[in-house]
């Protein structure tokens, strides 16, 4: 009973979040129409995905007609940083048999912070916090791809340039040093570069790479920031 | 069906990042923590650059835009508004006819 207590206190503690969530949803939903995906397509990645930066840059290759593996291989480099919040939540919460995998499928960066910025530890918890995004994202998936449907000619109304928006949303809050705002400055420039001669996918990964190696190599004095990453996603929800 | 195939590899890097976070019981490789925090970074600023442009001759209002939305999330901190504040942008931009 009091799982069940913890469960709706969980699902409350992330409402407030429900108003940063539903725009970037019906962004993506509406920008993966454009990109040729069906109603169900774009559903199913918010399904069996759930993972939000991944699924705008997904459809936004798939655009650009990017292969399979490319889009798989960049969904691996933006998500392992997932690693991360798992090692810190494992460390806090007791899950033991089956819980373990069903708190990995639903854990997002703002479940995370969420449930850094609070003092509850409970499964039930936890589960109520991932939960009310969960479906929060998948109902604003829908509205967007059915707002998608009925928008006439997306592509004359120029709907393609959310892609590079949302991308620029994303990351500015991201850079606070100099060293991020040079990773930022050389993946951009490399991922520029490379995209009039490579097929989509490619650049982004060969950046990717690039990027973080530079800012491993420049902070390599200084311990790992893990700390930081944990503050961030907690900040965001503050 | 290609499709479909893209979706299992996604969610099989997906999931198993997550899973394996709340599996492992040791900590990372510092080297490895590095190279971590600065992925996001990296990777949405490679994924902003090669679509800016576009491919219908609107470069220079399209950029305008991207500034735009960046100076908003700089001073917002809020993606909906920033997202809004650029593609409004871009449309009245676009309703000029020489700019």
């Amino acid at each position: 009973m009091s799982g069940r207590r913890a469960f709706a206190r969980g699902f409350v503690a992330m409402v407030p979040l429900w108003v940063g969530v539903v725009p970037f949803a019906v962004a993506y939903a509406v920008l993966a129409r454009d990109a040729g995906l069906s109603v169900v397509e774009a559903q199913a990645l918010s399904l069996f995905v759930f993972a939000g930066s991944a699924q705008f840059s997904a459809v936004g290759l798939i655009a650009q007609g990017a292969s399979g593996l490319g889009i798989v291989l960049t969904t691996f480099l933006l998500n392992v940083r997932h690693m991360l919040y798992g090692l810190t939540l494992g460390r806090t919460v007791p899950l033991s048999g089956w819980r373990r995998p069903v708190t990995a499928y639903f854990l997002t960066d703002e479940a995370f912070g969420v449930v850094a910025a609070r003092r509850e530890r409970s499964f039930g918890f936890v589960l109520g916090v991932e939960l009310s995004l969960f479906a929060t994202w998948n109902a604003a998936t829908l509205a967007g791809a059915l707002l998608g449907s009925a928008i006439p000619d997306p592509t004359a109304l120029g709907i393609d340039l959310i892609f590079p928006l949302a991308f620029i949303a994303l990351l500015v809050p991201l850079v606070r040093t100099r060293d991020e705002l040079a990773v930022a400055g050389l993946a951009g420039a490399v991922a520029w570069l490379a995209s009039r001669w490579l097929p989509g996918g490619i650049p982004v990964l060969a950046a990717g790479i690039c990027g973080s190696l530079l800012g491993a190599w420049l902070t390599r004095d200084r311990p790992p920031s893990a700390e930081v990453d944990l503050d961030d996603a907690a900040r965001e929800v503050a | 069906m290609t499709f479909w195939l893209t979706v299992g590899g996604m969610l099989a890097v997906t999931f198993g990042s997550r899973l394996a976070g709340l599996s492992l019981q040791r900590e990372l490789p510092p080297p490895v923590m590095r190279c971590l925090h600065f992925v996001p970074v990296a990777v949405f600023a490679a994924l902003a650059t090669p679509a800016l442009q576009g491919d219908r001759g609107e470069g220079e209002i399209r950029v305008l835009a991207a500034v735009a939305t960046a100076l908003v999330a700089w001073r917002l901190r809020s993606f909906g508004i920033a997202l809004g504040v650029g593609m409004a942008t871009f449309w009245l931009l676009r309703l000029l006819p020489s700019l």
